[in-house]
């Protein structure tokens, strides 16, 4: 197992009239180098499991697996855990607390101990990666850069670590297109050029199906689907009965097929709908 | 109405102006006939224009749920058995019942967004200004918040301003404006601009899904009608198209 959970479960205020089961069961395993989607409506435990995924939160009962181990045995075990798994929070521009974009990259890797060069390579690197590699940026304040550049920063200030895992909770919210269009297409080549294993929270399917290669689904704090996206994708009456969403031209798809039009479904972005389209008509003409 | 325009058009200032949570520097906001500079009118302003923003947790107040959707009603020294029904009201359009006695803190996102928009709603405004209201929610209860909203809208009359990044969600407005580096570029029927797609696309912006994939099978020699704004349109023209081959 590279990671993914046994039997985790996980209870906010236990022992108070408060208590809320977040988690029940949990049992999965993602791959090394795989795109992972955890969906699930708001309130299904998506946030807390991630925690979990780089030992922020403890389990209530069950075991965190990274790479075949426990990872909550012991405290060295989590600093090492924490330099490898990259966590990007949800909304995570509004943690931003450096003067410049530079500092706000180099806060992880100088808490490594590493020294200034090091750093310094780190922050170039991690800027690089994101795009963010332009001239005179890195002296700017992250509060002067646009919603989508400030989002893309936070994500480089994980990077800085050299993480192996890169786990990001809701990682479009508040971005509009061309932001979120920056940002899939770096998580793009991160995972399929660099091989790094991305885990993303989500209940907005627009960009992200299209990248899926594996698909988590929880509701109420359980796992209720879990399997290779294509698959899971096309179970669409479960999608809707737990208040998610396929993407519009996944829909539009369906709507085909209703009316008469044979096409694919599991098409996720607008060019397959548009090849898969061309294609049937063709089909259907000769 | 929809305002739509890149991330920092100025669309969250503009709201806020209409709300006199910010003053013009220049010109002037005029809300029901009353300037927006008029500091004796501030409450009139801001009871007839109530503010949803895109982050709950700068809006809510109180220890519980029922507390929070309470807390503007008790500001207005409303009798506790109009307050007490009002909150109840409210929670039941927005499917806060069973959480009525929790604390805010421990809910989701989902549902502190839902927390928020019943306090602007319990009060009754006349126009609702929100500034991507759903951006935290599931697609269940954006769907829920959006049909809530437009039967405000339509059943009582309610004007609704909706800053938004998703061209579906603009798509059901009846008017659209467009923002783009602090200036207006564009305002009218919603269907007229959000077809504009070499507009659109300029600002970095995009057309409903029907409408962008309309266009990539234009290119690819398909004889579409040339006005297709939803889905349903697009479906059957190409259906229509598959029969006729």
């Amino acid at each position: 197992m590279f990671i993914g959970t046994e039997q985790l479960t996980h209870t906010y205020m236990p022992g108070t009239p408060f208590s809320t089961t977040a988690l029940q069961d949990i049992t999965f395993n993602f791959r090394q180098g795989e795109f992972n989607l955890i969906l699930g409506p708001s309130g299904s435990g998506k946030s807390t499991l991630i925690q979990h995924l780089n030992g922020l939160l403890k389990p209530t009962a069950g075991r965190v697996i990274f790479e075949g181990k426990n990872i909550g045995d012991n405290k060295k075990g989590l600093l090492y855990l924490r330099r490898r798994i990259g966590l990007v929070f949800q909304m995570p521009e509004e943690q931003f607390f450096s003067e410049t974009v530079f500092d706000e990259v180099a806060f992880a890797p100088r808490n490594q101990g590493l020294t200034e060069d090091e750093v310094k390579k780190r922050v170039v690197e991690a800027l690089s990666k994101t795009g963010l590699d332009l001239p005179g940026l890195s002296e700017r304040h992250p509060f002067q850069l646009s919603a989508g550049q400030k989002r893309l920063v936070a994500i480089a200030a994980v990077l800085s670590i050299n993480p192996e895992v890169l786990i990001l909770d809701e990682p479009t919210v508040a971005l509009d297109k061309s932001g979120r269009k920056s940002l899939f297409d770096l998580l793009t080549e991160l995972n399929r050029k660099e091989g790094l294993t991305v885990i993303i929270s989500t209940h907005h399917l627009d960009e992200a199906a299209a990248l899926a290669d594996r698909v988590l689904v929880l509701n109420q704090g359980k796992v209720v689907m879990s399997g290779p996206a294509d698959e899971i994708f096309g179970r669409r009456e479960q999608i809707y009965s737990l208040g998610l969403a396929l993407p519009p031209v996944t829909e539009i798809m369906h709507a085909l097929n209703e009316k008469g039009l044979t096409v694919k479904t599991a098409v996720y972005t607008l060019q397959e709908g548009r090849r898969e389209i061309i294609n049937a008509l063709r089909r259907d003409r000769s | 109405m929809a305002l739509v325009g890149p991330n920092g058009s100025g669309k969250t200032t503009l709201l806020k102006l209409f709300n006199a949570l910010l003053i013009p520097s220049g010109g002037e906001v005029m809300v029901k006939g009353i300037s927006t500079a008029e500091e004796a009118r501030l409450p009139e302003v801001r009871r007839t224009c109530g503010m949803i923003f895109q982050n709950p947790d700068n809006q809510l107040v109180a220890t519980t749920v029922e507390e929070d959707i309470a807390f503007g009603l008790e500001n207005l020294a409303l009798p506790p058995d109009v307050i007490r029904k009002r909150v109840l009201d409210t929670a039941h359009i927005l499917g806060l019942e069973r959480l009525l006695k929790q604390p805010p803190h421990l809910l989701s996102g989902g549902e502190k967004q839902r927390v928020a928009i019943a306090g602007v709603l319990a009060m009754e405004p006349e126009c609702i200004l929100m500034d991507e209201p759903t951006a935290m929610l599931d697609p269940a209860a954006r769907r829920d918040v959006l049909k809530t909203v437009h039967e405000l809208n339509r059943a009582r009359g309610i004007a609704v301003v909706h800053v938004t990044h998703f061209p579906e969600e603009a798509a059901r407005a009846d008017r659209v404006a467009v923002l783009d580096k602090g200036k207006l570029v564009a305002d009218g029927e919603s269907e007229d601009i959000l077809t504009n797609l070499p507009f659109l696309h300029r600002l970095g912006l995009q057309g409903t899904t029907a409408v962008e994939l309309a266009d990539l099978l234009r290119r690819d020699g398909c004889s579409l009608p040339p006005k297709i704004f939803q889905d349903r349109e697009l479906v059957d023209s190409l259906c229509l198209l598959a029969q006729n081959s």
